[in-house]
């Protein structure tokens, strides 16, 4: 492999890292906020 | 429920900053005289080790405000600055095996400075999976804080170990008494990368602590629920 290859490499593998962080946050967020959603919304079905 | 304006706007110059870098690193700086154009690598490896001591320096200072205030936002800021603090600290160690590789010919060794990122990144992984496992989460947050806190003291020790020990690894260039040894022509990149990083990194930090603080309230709301019956 020559330089350009393991510069290749090392920036593909942080961005599929980085990349890869950013998705899994926003879908566990995703999934957080429709559950507290759903909490809240038991909550208050509850009280009326 | 979409970023904060804090989220948004440090998303925003992340990107900015990450681009500019990109840029600099990858087209503007000239290739080092001895290691030639692979040194590139340099852009990304440093400022990746770097801002993961910020993040284990936000989860020791989260930590010790958590142990003495028992305030759950400490506990959610350490939990989230520890899982970014690995994030960044496994692109540090894959980077560098793959700069490793392309100069010393070794994709690992088992240099002191190698061997202490691998040992913080072991820690704070195993920090995490306590936080994920344990059954009851406040005595969770008491051991993991105890454990990021003495885990914390690896990043001076690594910082101070290529000066310590004989190692492959080279001696600090940046952070080092006297200035940084790194000609303006490479330290300018390294330097917008750096601010690339870090910024991105707080992003991920007030992201990922919206999170933990969104599962604390679910918590809540189950316990409430729990004890009404």
């Amino acid at each position: 492999m020559g330089s350009w290859g393991f510069i290749g490499l090392a920036y593909g593998v942080a961005a599929a890292a980085l990349v890869g962080y950013l998705f899994s946050l926003r879908g566990r967020l995703r999934d957080a906020g429709a559950a507290l959603s759903a909490l809240e919304g038991e909550g208050g079905r509850k009280k009326s | 429920m979409g970023p904060t304006r804090v989220g948004r706007t440090l998303g925003a110059l992340a990107g900015l900053c990450v681009a500019v870098g990109l840029y600099l690193g990858l087209v503007a700086a000239p290739p080092d005289a001895t290691q030639g154009e692979v040194q590139r690598i340099m852009y990304l490896h440093v400022p990746s080790i770097l801002t993961a001591y910020a993040a284990f320096t936000a989860t020791f200072v989260a930590s010790a405000l958590y142990l003495w205030r028992r305030d759950a936002r400490a506990d959610a800021v350490a939990v989230s600055s520890a899982e970014v603090g690995v994030v960044f600290t496994g692109i540090a160690l894959a980077t560098g095996s793959i700069w490793g590789k392309s100069t010393w010919g070794v994709w690992w060794t088992w240099d002191a400075r190698l061997t202490l990122t691998a040992i913080l990144f072991t820690i704070y992984v195993g920090y995490l999976m306590l936080r994920a496992f344990a059954e009851e989460p406040q005595a969770a947050a008491r051991y993991g804080a105890v454990l990021a806190i003495l885990g914390f003291f690896d990043i001076p020790l690594n910082h101070l170990a290529v000066q310590w020990w004989r190692t492959l690894h080279q001696p600090s260039s940046l952070i080092r008494p006297g200035g940084p040894s790194i000609d303006p022509a490479l330290l300018v990149p390294l330097l917008v990368n750096l601010a690339g990083l870090l910024l991105l990194c707080g992003y991920y930090v007030v992201e990922r602590t919206r999170l933990e603080q969104m599962r604390q309230r679910a918590m809540a709301l189950r316990l409430m629920r729990g004890r009404r019956g």
